[in-house]
């Protein structure tokens, strides 16, 4: 069989459920890599979320595809010997369990290193897997409240916000299988097996592009807080309203001098109080104030962007999530995949962002029901027969095949 | 000394802001030779705060470990001293807006000509394609059109905007993956290749449920803002206590748990609220029960602690400076001190890749403007004295002390 991508013939023992391990073991499989998926006797968690069709859930499919499912009870000591049997030939471990129940079920790292010296283990976690709050039950929330990002979303003075999804989980996983790949990298350059320990907090808290440094370099005296639709340091940087639709405008640099010039302040170019966009950010509300002066002449906000982007002035319509869907860049570069999952049927989901000159097509992948692979990966990875795969079944140790 | 993961790696790095220079720093955090190339007159964020003596710790923050060069691309010259570094490079990467880098015959056509094996990763908001590819971009541009600002806020208040960089730096992240994983290709034989990674497409991947739910129900769910609790299920969501905020999620058996501990055990017999499902449709009542058991409680960290000793998930609203003070963090090193010369030392967060064989973030600095011209010319392309200085002389280089 031709190579189909990069990850081909790499395999990867998968321990993982919900979403931030599930995604970052997705784009192993999406690279190529054979995934095997070791689900508890009764499934991942997502296969009970919204919405359900064919037996399986949607959220469930978007997160697993491409990956064999093998389902085992980890408290048996005959499925921690099948895992153990498996890891022999892999290439990577990954998990998110809670810190500590990998010890539990014998499949921490010193075990599995012991079993496999050439062995890359990812462990992704909310809190990391040392520290005081390294146990403590978590979800991705947990992780944006503990790294200040939740403190820095919600209006001046009020209440602060959720943000409607789940960027902490999704970009964790980029961030293990990013770590991951640089490991087998080094590992192909003769460097060895090796332990990553990615959390979720670690990785939030590096979405502090300016707030920790400023609170740091300014003694304190700058220090960060929520703006609502403003940022708190820079202008101007900030959502308006034109004709009862919103609108974000930045303009730095040069396009400080594109944009006075478009809304006919040319002025503001020679004011000390404009002179940068600190001393801006200080005399925003004039600011403000001018440029929505200047959006109230427009018939509707797409007349507006367009105005702007001629100019050179980065701004953009706040859409929806069904806007973005039927948006016609979204559409031409493909950003909505749909995938067709034998048993769910048709499924829309959003496209990995990796895009490769050498794979320009991405692979297409299914995601299986509890337990689909079981007979495969134990007759064809360990040579099992079908009486010995029946006693499993027959003893709780794997789930009977659906 | 242990090498590194990509020591003897050159990069060839043209970006400037964040989301192309995070990825360039995290390869100089791995070992890579990385010589960033900016315009003579220094990159946009140079004038960002905190300054110090015309120094940005902004700046510093994101461009350790890089040799700066400042050359004017513009000119043949410039060019052709870019073209000379490509040849002896592995990796190149660029976030200019599409087409800029073809203006400067720097296009990926030219320069795989000039090194067959090249990687190369342009990083843009809207990707190299579709119609909104050309217009200018920065994070919260691709956030307002991948949809999720709509999805921050007060339902039926403006929508608002964090005040965090996750869009710019979890691209990077992206970036710096896809090249890895190109590197790696390139080790087993498949040559260079070309790698297109835009904000757009990994912000709207962060949707983990929207897109899905959208088609799924045939439009009939749009996820909406709704401000500090969760739009579909309870309990999740922020509360107040004492004057102050927590987040609280009450699934699966937290939910149980959660009831017990505010003595509203009646709740889990009320058929309206068997499931997730049916307590998001009585978030009102649910969130009145949590908030009457927090008033009884004396502040935001007694609560925390009874809740996370019943394993219910819960969490602070933390500050920046909370965050930085919290033992948690101190333990795990997640705020990192990098020395500069004119700041003395910065504050940073850690970059999320823990290693066991590579435990430390490596000690490196940002280069100051121009830095590094002559040490590269030199030693890299083997210009002599006379040659630098008539480079100096016209403008195709320059230096200076920010």
């Amino acid at each position: 069989m031709p190579p189909t991508h990069i990850l081909n013939g790499i395999k990867v023992i998968d321990f993982s459920h919900y979403v931030a391990g599930p995604h970052c073991t997705r784009l192993l499989a999406q690279h190529g890599a054979e995934v095997i998926k070791i689900e508890r006797l009764s499934g991942d968690p997502t296969r009970k979320l919204p919405v359900q069709k064919g037996g399986t859930s949607g959220c469930f499919v978007q997160h697993n595809l491409g990956k064999k499912s093998l389902s085992l009870d980890l408290e048996k000591p005959e499925a921690q010997g099948i895992c153990h049997d498996l890891i022999k030939n892999a290439d990577i471990v990954v998990e998110n369990f809670t810190p500590g129940t990998m010890k539990r079920l014998n499949m921490d790292w010193e075990t599995l290193q012991a079993i496999n010296p050439k062995l890359i283990m990812c462990s992704v976690s909310c809190m990391g897997q040392t520290g005081p709050l390294a146990t403590y039950p978590c979800f991705d929330y947990i992780g944006q409240a503990y790294s200040g990002i939740m403190g820095m979303t919600g209006d001046e003075g009020g209440f602060p916000a959720l943000s409607g999804m789940a960027f902490g989980e999704i970009s964790t996983g980029a961030h293990a299988y990013g770590a991951i790949v640089s490991a087998l990298f080094h590992k192909l350059h003769g460097g060895g097996g090796q332990y990553l320990d990615i959390s979720l907090l670690d990785c939030l808290f590096s979405y502090h592009a300016m707030n920790v440094q400023v609170y740091d370099a300014s003694n304190g005296e700058m220090n960060p807080l929520r703006s609502g639709h403003q940022h708190p340091f820079i202008a101007p940087l900030a959502i308006y309203q034109c004709k009862g639709a919103y609108l974000i405008i930045i303009a730095l640099g040069k396009q400080w001098t594109n944009l006075v010039k478009l809304i006919d302040r040319e002025d503001m170019l020679d004011d000390p109080r404009f002179a940068d966009p600190v001393s801006r950010n200080v005399n925003r509300a004039e600011l403000t104030e001018a440029i929505e002066f200047w959006l109230d002449g427009f018939d509707d906000v797409d007349a507006a962007l367009r105005s702007l982007g001629e100019n050179h002035v980065p701004a953009a319509p706040v859409l929806s999530v069904s806007e973005v869907m039927s948006h016609p860049h979204m559409i031409e570069r493909g950003i909505v995949q749909t995938i067709t999952n034998k048993h769910f049927g048709d499924l829309k989901i959003p496209a990995s962002p990796y895009r490769y000159s050498l794979f320009p097509e991405p692979l297409e992948l299914e995601a299986g029901l509890l337990g689909e692979h079981n007979h495969e990966v134990l007759s064809e990875q360990l040579a099992y027969t079908t009486e010995q795969i029946q006693i499993l079944e027959d003893s709780g140790v794997c789930s009977i095949k659906p | 000394m242990t090498k590194k993961m990509l020591d003897d790696f050159t990069v060839v790095d043209f970006t400037h802001v964040l989301a192309g220079p995070h990825c360039t720093k995290m390869l100089a955090e791995h070992g890579a030779e990385v010589i960033k190339i900016e315009p003579t007159g220094g990159e946009m964020i140079r004038v960002f705060p905190t300054l110090k003596e015309g120094r940005s710790a902004h700046f510093v923050q994101h461009n350790i470990g890089k040799k700066t060069v400042a050359i004017d691309i513009t000119t043949p010259e410039g060019q052709k001293i870019c073209h000379e570094l490509v040849k002896q490079a592995d990796v190149v990467v660029e976030n200019f807006a599409p087409g800029v880098m073809k203006k400067h015959n720097l296009d990926w056509d030219t320069l795989r000509q000039l090194k067959p094996d090249l990687v190369m990763c342009s990083i843009s908001c809207f990707g190299q394609t579709g119609p909104l590819s050309h217009l200018p971009g920065f994070d919260y541009i691709g956030q307002a059109y991948a949809g999720i600002i709509d999805l921050n806020g007060e339902r039926g208040r403006p929508p608002v905007f964090g005040e965090y960089a996750f869009g710019d730096l979890s691209t990077s992240t992206h970036a710096y993956a896809a090249i890895l994983t190109a590197l790696i290709h390139r080790m087993n034989g498949g040559g260079g290749q070309y790698l297109d990674i835009c904000l757009m497409e990994v912000l709207f991947s962060y949707h983990e449920m929207n897109v899905q739910l959208f088609d799924t129900t045939d439009g009939e769910f749009v996820c909406e803002r709704s401000g500090p609790s969760h739009p579909l299920f309870a309990p999740i969501g922020i509360y107040t206590c004492k004057g102050r905020y927590i987040f609280i999620i009450g699934l699966g058996h937290s939910w149980d748990s959660l009831m017990k501990v505010i003595g509203r055990e009646d709740m889990l017999s009320d058929p309206r609220l068997a499931d997730v499902s049916g307590r998001g449709k009585h978030t009102d009542e649910i969130n009145a029960a949590i908030e009457a058991w927090l008033d009884t409680i004396e502040d935001v960290e007694t609560a925390v602690a009874i809740l996370q000793e019943k394993r219910i998930p819960a969490a602070p609203i933390l500050t920046i400076p909370q965050v930085m003070e919290l033992e948690h963090t101190k333990e795990r090193g997640m705020v990192r001190t990098v020395s500069d010369p004119v700041f003395g030392t910065v504050k940073i967060p850690r970059t999320p890749m823990r290693f066991s064989q590579f435990p430390d973030s490596p000690d490196l600095q940002a280069g100051m403007l121009g830095q590094y011209n002559h040490e590269v010319l030199r030693e890299r392309l083997g210009y002599d004295e006379q040659q630098i200085n008539e480079l100096e002389n016209t403008g195709v280089i320059g230096s200076k002390n920010i």
